[in-house]
């Protein structure tokens, strides 16, 4: 592997979850120790399983790893970390103030900058206590933090004037619960900026989303000084997968993906790791994932997995019998709600509805062949990043222009914190919403129940959106409650049958329950045991998406699976293929 | 000297310029206490997402939160003294409780804001910050 060449003391592994993040470092730990080197891997992964892999219990005290000489571990619970600063808080004032009030206040330190900062704060030390860390020639992490987090520890003038008056900010505000001096955290931006010290290793599938994913973080954290980056392409599908159909189609599109990648990353220096017909468990597995592939004996005498679940179709059925209504697709990056968004629009539209698909896909061939295509489908697309741009340079030339240089590079950082994409890309979509009253809509994002939250409690914004629903007289809904009301909205959960998307997923799901909001259905995209493949090893990769099926069930009160297709599904024919609507022949 | 305490509801960020709809308000309030601080008044905010200690120490305060609570904010106080509720104090409100001289001219463009503004709290998205 290219990337352990001349490994410096910190590697950092970035990269969308399931892509394999913990895999790759939990791997890169053992072949490190297996050279002599004393290494500890650190997890800040909230879905970590570096526990599982070797079979250990780790917790947030460095754990040996008996199995692996030379190797220990570290496991830092980013919720817990979250849950101790709003401690840190709310603790002194309990009792003090009203608990309505309490609640505000924790609900406020309850979106992910909280987190990303807390856990940031816990690991502070490993990069900046030479003497208590002494001892370890690696400190490998399977997450990285991103670059507003390191650019808001940077900021200088900001620094400055919260020490003195409480903070300037965005996320500078969750700082002042923590109790470092600002000299630790200037001490952990030089460590991570230092070529000598610290690699950035990109980990991607070999799909255009997670590439183009890929190619943002590194685009964000070379701006803030991360030099030293490499590029690891994990589960490409590999010639054990056989000829079938499925397998052929699959490796085309990801020499197409790999082809294409963003040029920032093709100059990088890369490895590729081939998928592997079972899950990363054990040290065995790990020591093999970096060897060259050997054929793989994944034949055994297992049953194979039947998928009982729906597909699409009932889906389409249950969201028809309404009549018209609001229907949000959420998700992680990479999951495929927008197909599955378009797919269940085309469904309805064949079925003589009038639909009006909302999405944010930003590759336009998906959707550009539905305009006009079919029916009384009507698609409206947003593109998230001219949706951010716009809205920056609308609040900069607006709010910003009476502020001093000072003052607009605040400002210029409050509206990069990650919250900014979502409200701006929210706001657009909020015009469209009220015609559900007399329509289908569907949209392919949704915001978080934080998000919700906080929204909720705008007057402005609040009211506007009440006068664009044309609600009128007395009492208004507001987005919440529209978004609240199961005969007014309904929310998917889409997801694939992989342990961190599914984690994930629940993470979403417990988000919105918090903002009152209950999904309505979940959907498992992209199911290799549902496309019922041939090849021993596909069939093996389709046993162990089982237990995630499993584990799905206990949270859905729907479920619709979604095969992985041996074609893309672009275009009417395929998308209402996917939808469980037979093809007009 | 007279100390000003501008209490304001839990704002993810201390400066508010990050929500849906960035408040006027809120980007006008943050340039008034930085021009003060220069002019060397003794002026600062206290933002109840991350300060809330400081919403239990003046007695004023605390009962305000007990009985109006934090959508009544922002309240601010000048030695003791409530001189707004409900929204930003002016510049100019500012400039005479702190006995600071003739106001400087207002820079072009800069929207003069009445009290009635109420404070937006809207900021941070899901995947965003706080």
């Amino acid at each position: 592997m290219r990337f352990l060449d001349r490994a410096p003391r910190f590697l950092f592994f970035t990269g969308k979850g399931g892509v394999g993040k913990t895999s790759v470092a939990c791997a890169t730990a053992v072949d490190l120790a297996a050279r002599g080197r004393r290494v500890l891997l650190v997890s800040t992964d909230p879905a970590s399983n570096v526990g599982q892999v070797f079979d250990v219990t780790v917790g947030n005290t460095v754990t040996e790893i008996t199995a692996v000489p030379g190797l220990d571990a570290l496991e830092i619970d980013p919720e817990a970390a979250a849950d101790a600063y709003r401690e840190r808080i709310i603790g002194p004032v309990r009792g003090l103030l009203p608990e309505v009030e309490l609640a505000g206040i924790a609900e406020s330190l309850s979106g992910s900058c909280t987190t990303e900062i807390a856990s940031f704060d816990e690991f502070t030390e490993l990069l900046t206590d030479e003497a208590a860390y002494a001892g370890y020639d690696h400190i490998v992490f399977d997450t990285a933090p991103t670059g507003h987090t390191i650019r808001l520890l940077q900021l200088p003038g900001s620094w400055t004037e919260f020490l003195a008056t409480g903070g300037d900010a965005s996320c500078l505000g969750p700082l002042s619960g923590l109790d470092k001096h600002r000299a630790t955290y200037a001490a952990a931006v030089a460590a991570l900026t230092d070529p000598t010290r610290t690699r950035l290793i990109l980990v991607a599938r070999p799909q255009t989303s997670s590439l183009e994913e890929a190619a943002r973080t590194l685009g964000e954290l070379s701006a803030i000084g991360m030099t030293d980056s490499r590029m690891v392409v994990n589960g490409v599908l590999p010639e054990a997968a056989g000829e079938e159909p499925l397998a052929v189609a699959v490796r085309e599109r990801e020499s197409a993906a790999l082809a294409a990648m963003p040029a920032t990353l093709a100059v990088l220096p890369r490895d590729v790791i081939g998928l592997t017909a079972h899950n990363i468990v054990g040290v065995d597995a790990l020591r093999a994932l970096f060897a060259p592939p050997a054929a793989d004996a994944a034949a055994d005498s297992s049953e194979d997995v039947e998928i009982a679940d729906a597909d699409l179709g009932v889906l389409v059925d249950a969201i028809e019998s309404d009549g018209h209504g609001l229907v949000m697709f959420m998700g992680k990056g990479g999951v495929g709600k927008t197909t599955v968004a378009a797919s269940v629009a085309v469904a309805l539209a064949a079925r003589g509805h009038d639909v009006l698909l909302t999405t944010t896909d930003p590759a336009a061939h998906l959707t550009a062949t539905l305009d006009g295509g079919i029916g009384d489908l009507t698609v409206s697309r947003i593109d998230p990043v001219t949706a951010l741009e716009q809205y920056r340079a609308h609040v900069m030339e607006t709010k910003g222009a009476g502020l001093d240089e000072d003052g607009r590079t605040a400002l210029a950082e409050d509206l990069m914190s990650p919250c900014t994409e979502e409200v701006a890309v929210f706001q657009q979509f909020s015009h469209v919403v009220h015609q559900s009253r007399r329509r289908f809509v569907i949209v392919d994002t949704a915001p978080t129940g934080h998000t919700l939250l906080l929204l909720d409690a705008t007057g402005s914004y609040h009211r506007e959106i009440a006068r664009q629903m044309g609600e009128s007289g007395f009492g208004f809904t507001t987005p919440l409650m529209r978004l609240q009301d199961p005969a007014q909205t309904k929310v998917v959960i889409v997801t694939l049958a992989e342990t961190t998307p599914v984690l994930e997923a629940a993470a979403l799901q417990g988000d919105l329950e918090r903002a009152g909001i209950h999904p309505w259905a979940w959907v498992v995209n992209n199911s290799i045991a549902a496309s019922r493949p041939s090849s021993p090893f596909l069939r093996a990769r389709a046993r162990s998406e089982a237990s995630q099926f499993e584990r799905v069930r206990g949270y859905a009160d729907r479920l619709a699976v979604v095969p992985l297709m041996a074609a893309e599904p672009i275009g009417v024919p395929r998308l209402l293929a996917l939808g469980g609507v037979p093809q007009p022949t | 000297m007279t100390a000003i305490r501008i209490y304001e509801a839990a704002l993810c960020c201390d400066t508010g310029v990050c929500g849906v709809d960035v408040d006027e308000a809120l980007v006008t309030i943050t340039a008034d206490v930085r021009r003060l601080q220069e002019l060397g008044v003794d002026i600062s905010r206290h933002n109840l997402a991350n300060d809330p200690v400081a919403f239990t120490t003046d007695e004023t305060v605390r009962g305000f939160m007990h009985t109006v609570g934090s959508k009544g904010l922002p309240l601010t106080i000048a030695d003791g003294v409530t001189i707004a509720a409900g929204g930003y104090p002016t510049r100019e409100l500012l400039l005479e409780v702190a006995g600071v001289g003739a106001p400087p001219p207002a820079p072009d463009g800069r929207t003069e804001l009445g009290l009635s503004g109420a404070a937006s709290s809207g900021c941070c998205g899901g995947s965003g910050c706080c």
